[in-house]
């Protein structure tokens, strides 16, 4: 009878210290919003090293812009924050605009100003409804999503969409507000500032609450810097940075609002500047409406949607601009686009969203990179968790407010 | 602008839980009051017009059949490239053009509504109609009869006289008339026109005293 052959079973060791232990956090768990894997080297509960890994959403929408005009590109920037859609549409408008050199009328961009601010509401009350979900809060989830509720209604009215809005036009706007949406928001602002009380009373000063977030995920003022936060994350850590006040587009010049500035740069420390960032929110909301000029709502030399070779002024095409699309695209016109490459950044509720257009005189972008705030935030985790614990990283990836389809594109 | 980083509390608010007394006591008044859920399947949602949902091709009147003319404006605008149309001339009637297929893949669709925007003749239509889920792909993909059938029974729904529809997807509310083709220049209510817009309180009250 033979001998059973001896085998020797080798036990996986990880590299390192032994008593160290691997966690693949993700990409499916609920806490990560979205698909974000987070690979975990845990000492006990304590993490000593934390990897995110992004990538599982990637669509490709920075190649897909290479061969579509930059109107159809337009819908592309709604997947990518889609939380807050209306302030990636407004912002690669605001970066077509300045390429192509056109300034939309006023009362485009007022409309603008008052979709941005109340896209800014929504996502920061989806926000605090995830983040405070995932510490537990289970109340302020559903106090949220009420008042969300009535934005989204109020832009199905306004644009016929309740996600994926589609709504700003490169010069302009796709369609003036009327009464009804006027009222409904005029409404809204009147009950919000009740509601935010409300957010706050229920946690503000709750002590789980605070055990959970103060001292958590604490970054200097020089290390978010470094790190390349923007937004909340980066004026909770006391930088005074706001892409609105300090390069203003849209009405953002025509209103008076101020800017939220933390210190400690501790999840706290964000919350409450998202929560302030919300009370002036409202304020730009109601002195916008107040001074919503009457006008057109596109420019004259605005594009038209087939983004034809030429930019066709409304006047001087009385006869035919749907047609001359069709025949300058026929006829192959000398591009008279502007080429060259250019830069603008926005203040989306994440934080600043830049796109970057190299034209080559083409109605489509040679290429174009967005510079996504969550992709950087992302980045930021690292630097956050590292030494915490593993119940934190959670808060972290809520605090710094992440969203997989603009961090992946 | 600083914000307040956190509220001091007191020794009695400390003993006492003040804090969560306050925030069961909100809770507790919620009980109270009207839900706020909508119990969808039972209850449907107020869907306003001009939403951005099913395809469908209008029927028109005199001839039962699409208004389509052919221009290939809508393939050339849309962003996920989901329309397909064929055309043939028919030699007995001169240079017409005919629509022999019209195909919309409602699966790669993502409902901007160029498509019915730059319609010269408004044939196509986004309608409100939001639940159409399928079981298998084809049946999503729809061609021209399929689209037909569904504006008819838009309509039949709506309750709506077809001399009097106008849809926002169609003619987005306050463009500018002039360089609209014919077709697009529909009866509308005023503030559709662009005219007697809302316009804000300051704004008002600014007009009136440089009139005075
Ligand atoms: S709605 Fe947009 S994506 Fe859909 S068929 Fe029309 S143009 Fe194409
Ligand atoms: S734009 Fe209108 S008329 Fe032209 S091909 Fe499309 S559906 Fe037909």
């Amino acid at each position: 009878m033979k001998e059973p052959s001896k085998q020797t079973v080798e036990v996986p060791v990880a590299t390192g210290d032994e008593d160290r232990y691997r966690l693949r956090m993700g990409p499916q768990h609920p806490a990560t919003h979205g698909v974000l894997r987070v690979d975990l080297e845990l000492d006990g509960e304590t993490i000593v090293a934390c990897d995110p890994q992004v990538g599982y959403l990637h669509r490709g929408i920075e190649k897909l812009a290479e061969n579509r005009t930059y109107a159809q590109t337009l819908i592309l920037t709604d997947r990518l924050d889609y939380i807050a859609a209306m302030s990636n549409n407004c912002g690669f408008c605001v970066a077509v605009e300045k390429l192509l050199a056109i300034t939309p009328p006023l009362r485009a961009r007022y409309i603008r100003t008052i979709v941005n601010e109340m896209s800014r509401l929504a996502s920061h009350l989806l926000w605090l409804a995830t983040h405070a979900l995932d510490i537990g809060a289970m109340t302020v989830f559903l106090y949220c999503f009420r008042e969300r509720e009535i934005l989204l209604e109020l832009f199905e009215e306004l644009c016929g969409a309740r996600l994926t809005f589609s709504y700003p036009r490169i010069g302009g706007v796709r369609q003036d507000v009327n009464a009804y949406f006027i009222d409904g928001l005029q409404r809204f602002i009147d009950i919000f500032p009740e509601k935010i009380l409300e957010y706050e009373t229920l946690i503000d000063t709750n002590r789980i609450w605070l055990k959970r977030t103060v001292g958590i995920g604490k970054v200097s003022r020089e290390k978010a810097l470094s790190l390349g936060l923007t937004g909340a994350c980066l004026r909770a850590s006391g930088v005074d940075y706001d892409v609105r006040k300090h390069q203003p587009y849209d009405a953002y010049d025509l209103v008076d609002f101020e800017v939220p500035i933390g210190q400690e740069g501790d999840s706290y420390a964000r919350y409450r500047c998202r929560m302030e960032e919300m009370r002036q929110s409202v304020r730009i909301l109601q002195q916008c409406i107040d001074q919503l000029p009457p006008g057109p709502i596109v420019g004259e030399d605005a594009p038209d949607l087939h983004m034809s070779q030429r930019i066709i002024p409304f006047r001087e095409a009385r006869v035919s601009a749907y047609g001359t699309g069709l025949i300058a695209l026929s006829h192959k016109t000398k591009p008279t686009y502007p080429a060259g490459d250019i830069y603008v950044a926005t203040e989306v509720p994440k934080g600043e969203l830049g796109f970057y257009i190299i034209s080559d005189g083409s109605p489509r972008a040679y290429r174009m990179h967005i510079r996504s705030p969550s992709f950087i935030h992302i980045s930021a985790l690292t630097a956050l968790s590292e030494g915490g614990l593993v119940a934190d990283l959670i808060t972290n990836i809520g605090s710094v407010d992440v969203v997989l389809g603009e961090s992946d594109r | 602008m600083q914000i307040q980083y956190k509220k001091k509390r007191n020794l009695l608010q400390n003993l006492f839980l003040s804090e969560l007394v306050q925030g069961m006591w909100l809770t507790l008044r919620r009980l109270f009051t009207k839900p706020i859920t909508l119990q969808y399947p039972h209850e449907q949602p107020n869907v306003r017009r001009g939403f951005r949902g099913q395809h469908a091709l209008v029927r028109d009147p005199e001839t039962h059949t699409t208004r389509c003319v052919g221009c290939m404006k809508c393939v050339m605008v849309c962003p996920s490239r989901c329309i397909r149309i064929r055309i043939q001339k028919r030699p007995e009637h001169g240079n017409r053009r005919f629509i022999s297929a019209y195909h919309i893949d409602a699966l790669r669709c993502v409902y901007c509504g160029y498509c019915a925007e730059v319609c010269p003749v408004n044939a196509i239509i986004l309608t409100e109609v939001f639940a159409y889920s399928a079981f298998d792909r084809k049946s999503l993909s729809y061609d021209m009869p399929q689209l037909l059938d569904n504006w008819d029974r838009y309509l039949a729904e709506q309750g709506e006289d077809l001399a009097q529809y106008v849809n926002p997807t169609w003619r987005p509310r306050g463009l500018p008339e002039g360089p609209m083709p014919a077709g697009k220049r529909l009866p509308v209510p005023d503030d559709w026109k662009g005219k007697g817009q809302v316009v804000g309180r300051l704004w008002r009250q600014s007009v009136q005293g440089q009139n005075r």
